[in-house]
């Protein structure tokens, strides 16, 4: 792809961004690899990769050190959509970072795909029977009645190993205190976690804020449908809402501080 | 200069795949190695957290020695020479079965092969055993 190498050694060469993530091989695995004016001559490798690594909290990571840099990476529409978000809860200044856009994998937003760790698997068939097939629509899952869907439910969550990798690779997951850790919300120090209370301060916590990107369910060892949760959170707050997340810099709806926060007006400021 | 370094996680013998996030030498974050026939990209709580017993305040950089009931940080030849010393007197005294090897799950096949060796052939010993049975 001579025509992707071409656009990052122009955007390097005049300063439109400082660093570019994208992908190389690296002993035998495509590893994010960052990119500089320093390292031009490497740019023939940079590849386009399968396996995806959040490269947007890579480099909101590399900007909370040096905020003074501007950051280049290569992206799909979740990567915008991530972008989005992080700009919305202030954790990146729109324009520090710019998105290279590659083939993009499927979700409802959009169809076409080129991922194939989110092509649809198949599972064994216990998971199946008591458990929750992955790639199941949220329309599928509302056909079961309450209790059977539950027990689905707590089938999938009581398997959780607690290795909080769902919120480490999240690329919007960023509060430097979070309700998972925090003594008064979950019993800490202990395995299995509360369930379904764990997977459910989660799951509040990722409306208006998922980006369906699905790294969380490829990140869980043991495979809880944590994109389906997360997905039908966004759906209730477009639902009620209209609130469409990453797909602009508007305020969520549940957001309840700093400027635009939900509810607040004008004329509330001008009451203050 | 950021860079991202693919590694094997040091917590146990299954030998996962991680990368960690380097920024100007120090590291950032650990993330798991996608691609990895370990893991493919999974890994457990210890794992994702790798990187916080490297930049650990505690951890411990140099080798002690306790010289009259105190620690000191001396270099690493002197704590070979030390411990060469103590081995030595110990096995003069009480025979090579008075010392036992202890082998580790966070240390490579070929550092745990030479570590029985060292038991069998150097001290003269049969009691090697390892980390998990502590």
């Amino acid at each position: 792809m001579p025509e992707m190498q071409e656009t990052v050694r122009e955007w390097l060469d005049t300063g439109k961004v400082d660093l570019f993530l994208g992908y190389k091989q690296v002993e035998g695995h495509p590893l994010p690899y960052a990119f500089n004016r320093d390292n031009l001559e490497e740019l023939q490798d940079l590849t386009v990769s399968e396996a995806r690594y959040p490269l947007e909290k890579l480099g909101a990571g590399i900007l909370a050190v040096q905020p003074e840099l501007k950051i280049g990476i290569l992206g799909r529409d979740c990567n915008r959509r991530a972008l989005n978000v992080l700009a919305v809860h202030q954790q990146i200044t729109p324009g520090q970072m710019e998105i290279l856009e590659v083939k993009c994998c499927p979700s409802p937003l959009r169809k076409h795909a080129d991922c194939s760790s989110l092509e649809p698997r198949t599972y064994g068939s216990v998971k199946l029977e008591v458990g929750i097939d992955n790639s199941m629509p949220t329309a599928r899952m509302e056909q079961f009645d309450q209790q059977t869907r539950f027990d689905k439910w707590l089938y999938e969550f009581q398997k959780c190993l607690k290795c909080y990798g769902c919120r480490d690779i999240c690329p919007v997951c960023f509060c430097k205190e979070c309700s998972l850790e925090h003594a008064d919300l979950v019993e800490t120090g202990g395995v299995p976690p509360e369930v379904p209370l764990f997977h459910l301060i989660r799951a509040v916590h990722m409306a208006g804020r998922c980006i369906d990107c699905g790294l969380c369910e490829d990140a869980c060892p043991v495979d809880i449908p944590l994109r389906l949760l997360y997905r039908k959170v966004n759906e209730i707050v477009k639902d009620l809402f209209g609130y469409e997340t990453g797909l602009s810099l508007e305020q969520p709806p549940l957001s309840i501080l700093g400027e635009g926060a939900s509810g607040v007006t004008d004329s509330h400021r001008a009451a203050v | 200069m950021y860079k991202l370094v693919p590694s094997v996680c040091s917590y146990c013998g299954t030998g996962c795949g991680v990368l960690f996030e380097v920024l100007d030498g120090r590291i950032l974050g650990t993330l798991p190695l996608k691609t990895h026939p370990v893991n493919e990209g999974k890994l457990c709580i210890k794992g994702w957290n790798l990187h916080e017993y490297v930049n650990s305040f505690m951890r411990l950089q140099a080798p002690r020695v306790r010289i009259n009931g105190r620690l000191h940080q001396v270099t690493w030849d002197r704590a070979f020479q030390f411990t060469a010393d103590r081995l030595k007197s110990v096995i003069a005294a009480h025979g090579p079965d008075s010392v036992g090897v202890l082998a580790s799950a966070k240390i490579t096949n070929e550092e745990n092969y030479l570590l029985q060796k060292f038991a069998r052939a150097a001290v003269g010993t049969n009691n090697v055993d390892h980390c998990a049975r502590l």
